[in-house]
This record gives structure tokens, C-alpha cells and sequence, in this order.
């Protein structure tokens, strides 16, 4: 079921993509590249930055003040969501068959699905009237997750490159399809 | 000046080998992971203060961003030694391109800026002294210099015109 789905999206973004002619343009790919590094730079750097903040960094500093950060994070976010979609409705197979891009999918993920636990379970002990400068254990832990699964969206983002023949023909190996040798190597990116 | 025996005889060492080589995922693509987990540190950092400086997250007082200034030096360290393994892997599809030198003239700007920024703000006085045009001005230019600085670097994959010198 998850094969045919992947078929699907393949087929469908390789029949109907809205970008692909811009993204093939000499400079658009690179230019999207920059602005995906952009962002991963203001997620980890405000982000990161307050989840350091949470495990013990700069302890001065009122948690909900380094909060403030986080939107800036959330952009960062944003604009690599964005970003990145460029890149799958460009080029679908290179991703939707590649295992690096599969878990990458999956820590981003993990990360959001912390993000909301942190919001859901300590979000009157950092922010109400009382908070301490001492965040409890729950949000340290939350804080380590967080900066796991950011860091290792980096490493699957950069491994991507290298899980990646092109064509990239989708092989029945496991849950998902994955790439299998290329027949021919075109030249696509 | 011609810099191709050297250039030859750096793609011949050993290292060069195994990094462009080696099938290992801790050669090539491992360094070029930890040059990406250092960018988003010392750069996403560097982009914090500049924020900061420029009115957000106004309750933070910014003398204490001070506690992240060693982790931005580790992360660049960490882009330093990752930075020259790269180079040493491919060292004429970089020294032969202008963009590369951009790119390391834009970090080290960006680097300075970081330090200027940081020594008129890290101290008691530094939320009034921020606000000057002075300071202000220089988390602009800091801002241009990290969007420059990782421009170039990803235009490096695209603008050079010589792979190898050993061919």
C-alpha cells in the first residue's frame, strides 16, 4: 500500500509539476539550495539555541524570554519546507525512493511530534507565573530529543545526495521502496 | 604562477584518496554532514545575535548570549577541520575557483563582525549600546555576510571548472 502510494506521488509530480520548469533553470537550484541552508542555520539557531537554554545554557536567562526565538526557528522552518518541496516536486523519485530521504522525513517527524509534547506537558512550569529558572527534568529530556533529531535531519539531508542514482527506479526491498540501480545514469541531478 | 605539481601531488597523498574514494560513509559524505551540523551552530548563532541585537527576543539580556559564544567557536573548528579534509579531497576544484576564496573571505568578515558586535554588547551596558547605529548597523552587514558566506558555498558545487589537476 505504501509502494502504491509512493508510485503515485512519483507519477502524478512527474506528470503535473508546477515547478519543474523553473526548477531546471540554471540558477534556481542552487539559489533554492542557499535558502535551504538558510533556513536549517535560523532553526538551529534559534531552535537549538533554546534548547541549549533548557539543558542548562546561559541559566539567567527567563525561559520564556528565550522563547521568543522560537518563531524565528519556526521560519527557518518554513521557508525549508518550502524549500524542499521545490526539490521533490521537481525531482520525485530522487526522494520519495531514496532511504536517506525516508529518514529524514521520519526526524523531522520526531521533532514535531516533541515540539507538541514540550507545549502539551510543561507549558505551565516554563511560562506560567511561577516558572523557575530551572526548567524540570521532562523538558531537559524534550531538549535532548529535540537537538537529536534536528542534527540528524542534517546528516540524512546531506546523505541524500548519496542514495541517489539517476533515474532512480523504485525497488521493492522492504516497507518502502527504495532506489535500485539506475539503468542508465541521465543527467539529472 | 602554476600551483598544478602541487596540486598533483596533494590528490595523490593517501587522505586525498580515501576521502574522494573510500566507500565508507564516514569518508565524503560523513565530513560533508559535520560541515553542515557546523554551519547551522556557528552561523545559526552568529544569526541569533544579530536578532538580538536587532530587537528580538527583546527580555533576553544580551550580555548573556555571551554563554553561547564557545559553542560557536567549537562549531567553527569543527567547519575548519571538516573544511580543510574537503579541501584536501578535491583541493583544485576549490583553489581554482574565485567563488571559494569569496566564500572564505565572507566567514572570515562574518567572524570579525562577531567579535566587534560582540565586544560592545557582551558586558552590563550592552542592551543600551546595541541599540546604537554603530552596532545596529554591524548585525546588518553580519546578516549579509552568513547569506553571502553560504550562498558561495553552494555555489561552489555549480561554478567550478576544474575538477581534479591529476584528472
Amino acid at each position: 500500500m505504501l509502494h502504491d502510494l509512493q508510485v503515485w506521488l512519483v507519477t502524478n509530480i512527474i506528470a503535473h509539476s508546477p515547478v519543474a520548469n523553473l526548477m531546471r533553470t540554471a540558477w534556481a537550484w542552487p539559489i533554492f539550495e542557499s535558502i535551504h541552508f538558510l533556513g536549517l542555520c535560523m532553526l538551529i539557531g534559534c531552535i537549538g539555541t533554546f534548547d541549549l537554554r533548557l539543558l542548562g545554557m546561559a541559566k539567567r536567562v527567563p525561559i520564556a524570554a528565550m522563547h521568543r526565538l522560537i518563531p524565528w526557528g519556526i521560519l527557518g522552518f518554513a521557508i525549508n519546507a518550502s524549500s524542499g518541496l521545490m526539490f521533490l516536486l521537481t525531482e520525485p523519485d530522487q526522494y520519495i525512493y531514496n532511504p536517506s530521504f525516508h529518514f529524514k522525513f521520519l526526524f523531522i517527524t520526531i521533532g514535531g511530534l516533541n515540539a507538541a509534547t514540550f507545549y502539551l506537558s510543561s507549558y505551565r512550569q516554563i511560562f506560567g507565573a511561577n516558572a523557575s529558572l530551572n526548567p524540570p527534568l521532562r523538558a531537559k529530556v524534550i531538549a535532548a530529543v529535540s537537538l537529536t533529531a534536528w542534527v540528524s535531519v542534517i546528516i540524512c539531508g546531506r546523505m541524500l545526495t548519496f542514495y541517489r542514482p539517476a533515474p532512480c527506479l523504485g525497488q521493492q526491498t522492504s516497507l518502502l521502496l527504495t532506489c535500485a540501480p539506475a539503468l542508465e545514469r541521465g543527467a539529472r541531478r | 604562477m602554476n600551483i598544478d605539481p602541487f596540486l598533483i601531488w596533494l590528490e595523490s597523498t593517501a587522505l586525498s584518496q580515501w576521502i574522494v574514494g573510500s566507500e565508507s560513509m564516514f569518508a565524503f559524505p560523513g565530513i560533508l554532514a559535520l560541515h553542515a551540523i557546523g554551519m547551522g551552530f556557528a552561523v545559526g548563532i552568529c544569526l541569533a545575535l544579530d536578532l538580538r541585537v536587532l530587537g528580538v527576543a527583546p527580555g533576553v539580556r544580551i550580555a548573556e548570549m555571551r554563554r553561547f559564544v564557545p559553542v560557536v567557536w567549537a562549531a567553527f573548528w569543527l567547519n575548519a577541520v571538516s573544511g580543510v579534509l574537503l579541501l584536501i579531497g578535491y583541493p583544485t576544484k576549490a583553489l581554482t575557483n574565485p567563488v571559494f576564496y569569496l566564500k572564505l573571505l565572507l566567514i572570515g568578515v562574518g567572524l570579525w563582525l562577531f567579535k566587534r558586535i560582540g565586544r560592545r554588547v557582551f558586558d552590563d551596558a550592552g542592551d543600551e549600546r546595541a541599540q546604537s547605529p554603530l552596532v545596529q548597523r554591524l548585525a546588518i552587514v553580519s546578516l549579509v555576510c552568513w547569506v553571502g558566506a553560504i550562498t558561495a558555498g553552494r555555489l561552489l558545487a555549480y561554478t567550478y571548472h576544474r575538477l581534479t589537476a591529476l584528472g
